[in-house]
């Protein structure tokens, strides 16, 4: 390990990062966008369902490299080669754990909600959306760890991307340079497993409904 | 469709199959570090998640690495053991052993999540008819638990096994040879025929491994009623 | 706190959930009127169309034919989420929303009608305690932290929050077990006595639609109106086989739960004080077809029986000769209670006394028997 190398390539540590991070937010914004529609489409006709859960599966078991690849045929070297195929890898967690969100409200809260007068919209926003948000940031959480990982990858294109995997590409250029390639694949591990536990404690408070006080420490219910 | 022609046109050309480059070999080294980390993998992990599930203990420790295993990005993974495994022996360290251990660390986490989940999942009444008829805690797993788990069990290998031949294309990155090496070389070649004929190839693949596991399914858990 | 009361009428309402078809609907020319302030229980077996017919009232299922009229107005010309926050709707799994807290949950409709914060609180607080739950207590809990019975009060406040003229219920007591199921039932009628709201509550329970129907319509397979009536009418006159059937054959026992004493006929009995000259008194009693004397205080408060055929010829009554007291019973008992307690007492008469306990008269097993052969009133 060539400590010094590392010191003399703090700034573009800091870029490198920068890049990963944008890379990564934006594709899970998108990405979350269509699939917020696909899967509202999904849950009002059921029907709709499997083809668009199926195709959204069939496209992640494309190898990220031969997706990257295609793309490079279609749209050359842009930032859209890498983003187009970040964004549609998301499709397939995003749409299940959205869907089975909605699927998670109890029906009964669904009939009492339109049986006092709530409009479809009221309903959809007050009502199943908060009930749905556990699973739906159990989604963004997958994808997010994913997209991180499949970031690296991009480093394929060229230098213009990659975000911290670029080092890890250069690194093998040089001919196996340990230092190099350690300081992109170490922080890129630490940015997914950072992510991952940030998302697990917003989800933990986003939902204080979830999580109240006890049993044993409330006071105990005197009524039937 | 430019890219249908040309990968037709790839898969025509006779040189493309012979060689050290050619289809055959690559396919060879692809199936060998799949297959190679998939049945260590199986041999580590299958057990432990069988026994996790049988004992109902250590599921949340081997959830939470299960987890962390799936959050590590395997480019990174492969990147990490690589130095390590290159000092270790300088032949195939460099290529071979960094992406087989990465894709058992890829492998990993479907075949012991569902391993540990059907198990767990067999309905705990027959569990206790077992043992209330004399059976021992290991024939109750392999005689009850396990036959009424595998559906769920082959469908967490099966997971694993379709992942890792689209991640082990990776290896190809580091120089390691497979069928990735289509989709790096047509890159740097601008070879849109090569890219398409390493995509196909690959799909052909996991298809070939999923109608595989899927027909050992059906051979070892005929679909019960409901 | 009680507000206006709607009336409900069906006329001639009709569910077909094929409208090709020519078979029976789910339901079937439903007709009956509600008056106002009145609960009138739909009670019937499974699939008999009551829920259904409960659920075309606020449109969560609309009628294929027929009206559905509140105070006069068809339901279906009322603007559709109006006309539901206009009525209090409860049912068996309660729906309480598991995201908001009990204080929240309560100030539903009326955060829909735009009340203010604090008015909202106001209401939450008076509902709450209004159904037993101390206000300060379960306003900031979450339902996952209540129990099965405290859930459901909380539905029927929610229900009641902006004091709507109607409240529909379907099967809201059946979740929980029969003791709490029981408690809940006469906590819901002292409240209605309060209330005075119409209401429309649906239930399997036949026991259950004679404790808390003024009005009762039994519905039968097919979704037809068996016959509507109070509860007494079904019981002691039920329109055919089925309904026999269905109130069950012990039908005559259930109408002794409806009747109190205040509905008997009181006898008189000879009575005497302790001390009082024997001669007399044993002449009163000999006149009287009834064999006992009963002896009573300077209150008029019953001390015990004396048979006729042990007074003395003369000479004072001495209280240490009477027979143990028979069960005290008063105006309110049901008439079922009061033989309950005279059978375990193995008297002949039980003796009915008032508030302070002075002794108002005796009944027989005969005099309630009377009161019940007479037509239902």
């Amino acid at each position: 390990m060539d400590w010094g190398w590392i010191l003399d390539h703090l700034d573009d540590l800091a870029f490198r990062t920068a890049q990963h991070l944008y890379l990564t937010a934006i594709a899970l914004a998108i990405g979350l966008a269509i699939s917020f529609a696909l899967a509202l489409l999904a849950v009002r006709r059921r029907s709709l369902y499997p083809p668009i859960a199926g195709l959204a599966s069939i496209v992640f078991t494309i190898p990220s490299l031969a997706l990257f690849a295609a793309f490079v045929s279609i749209t050359g070297i842009s930032v859209w080669t890498a983003e187009i195929p970040l964004i549609l890898y998301t499709f397939v967690m995003y749409v299940r754990n959205i869907v089975a969100g909605f699927d998670s409200v109890p029906p009964e809260v669904r009939e009492a909600a339109d049986g006092m007068g709530y409009g479809r919209l009221a309903r959809l926003w007050r009502i199943e959306l908060p009930l749905a948000v556990p699973l739906i940031i159990a989604g963004i959480r997958v994808a997010a760890v994913s997209t991180i990982g499949l970031v690296t990858i991009t480093g394929i294109l060229g230098d213009r991307f990659g975000g911290l995997g670029f080092f890890i590409f250069e690194g093998i250029a040089r001919g196996y340079f340990a230092t190099e390639m350690l300081l992109g694949a170490v922080p890129s591990i630490v940015l997914a497993l950072l992510v991952d536990r940030a998302l697990v404690l917003l989800q933990r408070r986003l939902t204080p409904w979830a999580h109240p006080a006890r049993p044993g420490s409330a006071p105990e219910p005197a009524a039937a | 469709m430019g890219f249908v022609s040309a990968a037709v046109a790839w898969f025509a050309d006779a040189a493309n199959w012979s060689g050290p480059g050619g289809i055959p070999q690559r396919l060879l080294e692809h199936v060998l570090v799949s297959g190679l980390a998939m049945i260590i993998a199986l041999a580590i992990v299958l057990p432990l998640g069988l026994w996790i599930g049988h004992r109902r203990r250590g599921a949340a420790v081997a959830v939470g690495l299960a987890g962390l295993g799936r959050a590590v990005p395997t480019l990174a993974a492969i990147a990490i053991v690589l130095p390590i495994t290159a000092a270790y022996d300088p032949q195939l360290g460099f290529k071979l052993y960094p992406v087989v251990l990465a894709m058992i660390l890829l492998a990993a986490p479907p075949i012991l999540v569902n391993a540990y989940t059907g198990i767990v999942e067999v309905d705990p009444d027959l569990v206790e008819a077992a043992r209330g008829m004399g059976m021992t805690g290991p024939q109750v797993l392999g005689r009850v638990e396990l036959p009424l788990a595998l559906p769920v069990v082959i469908g967490g290998i099966r997971s694993a096994t379709v992942q890792v031949i689209a991640t082990a294309t990776l290896g190809s990155i580091f120089g390691f040879g497979g069928l990735g090496r289509f989709l790096i070389d047509g890159i740097a070649n601008h070879d849109t025929g090569q890219i398409f004929g390493g995509v196909v190839l690959v799909a052909a693949l996991a298809l070939v491994a999923e109608a595989g596991l899927a027909g050992l399914q059906r051979v070892l858990a005929p679909a019960r009623g409901g | 706190m009680s507000g206006p009361a709607a009336t409900v009428e069906f006329q001639d309402v009709t569910k077909r959930y094929d409208p090709g078809t020519q078979g029976p609907g789910a339901v079937n020319d439903l007709s009956f009127a509600v008056p106002a302030g009145r609960i009138c229980v739909l009670v019937g077996p499974s699939g008999c169309g009551k829920t259904t017919s409960l659920k075309m009232v606020n449109r969560l299922i609309e009628p294929t034919a027929g009206r559905i009229l509140l105070d006069g107005v068809d339901v279906t010309s009322r603007e559709l989420t109006e006309l539901r926050r206009g009525i209090g709707y409860v049912i068996q799994q309660v729906g309480l929303f598991p995201h908001q807290t009990i204080g929240q949950n309560v100030a539903v409709v009326p955060r829909l009608l735009g009340w203010d914060a604090g008015r909202r609180r106001e209401r939450a607080d008076e509902l709450l305690g209004l159904v037993g739950l101390e206000p300060a207590r379960y306003r900031d809990r979450f339902p996952s932290q209540l129990s099965g019975g405290e859930r459901q009060r909380v539905g029927v406040a929610r229900a009641l929050a902006a004091d709507p003229p109607l409240m529909l219920m379907d099967e809201p007591f059946g979740a929980v077990d029969p003791i709490v199921r029981e408690r809940l039932q006469n906590e819901f009628l002292r409240l209605q006595e309060h209330l005075a709201k119409t209401i429309l509550f649906v239930t399997h329970d036949i026991d259950e639609a004679i404790k808390m129907g003024d009005l009762v319509a039994v519905m039968q397979a097919g979704g037809r109106l068996a016959q509507f009536g109070p509860p007494d009418d079904l019981l002691a006159h039920p329109a055919s086989d089925f309904v026999a059937r269905f109130v069950g054959s012990d039908r005559g026992l259930k109408r002794l739960s409806l009747s109190r004493i205040r509905d008997v006929q009181l006898q008189a009995v000879p009575t005497a004080r302790p001390g009082d000259p024997a001669a007399p008194v044993r002449q009163a009693v000999q006149a009287d077809p009834f064999p006992y004397l009963l002896l009573v205080d300077e209150a008029n408060h019953p001390l015990g029986w004396l048979d006729e055929a042990d007074l003395p010829a003369d000479g004072p009554l001495d209280a240490e000769e009477a027979i143990a007291m028979s069960p005290l019973l008063n105006p309110e008992t049901t008439l079922k209670d009061a033989l309950a307690m005279m059978v375990e007492a193995d008297v002949q008469a039980g003796v009915v006394v008032d508030g302070t306990g002075s002794l108002l008269g005796i009944v027989t097993f005969e005099s309630i028997g009377q009161a019940q052969r007479a037509p239902a009133a």
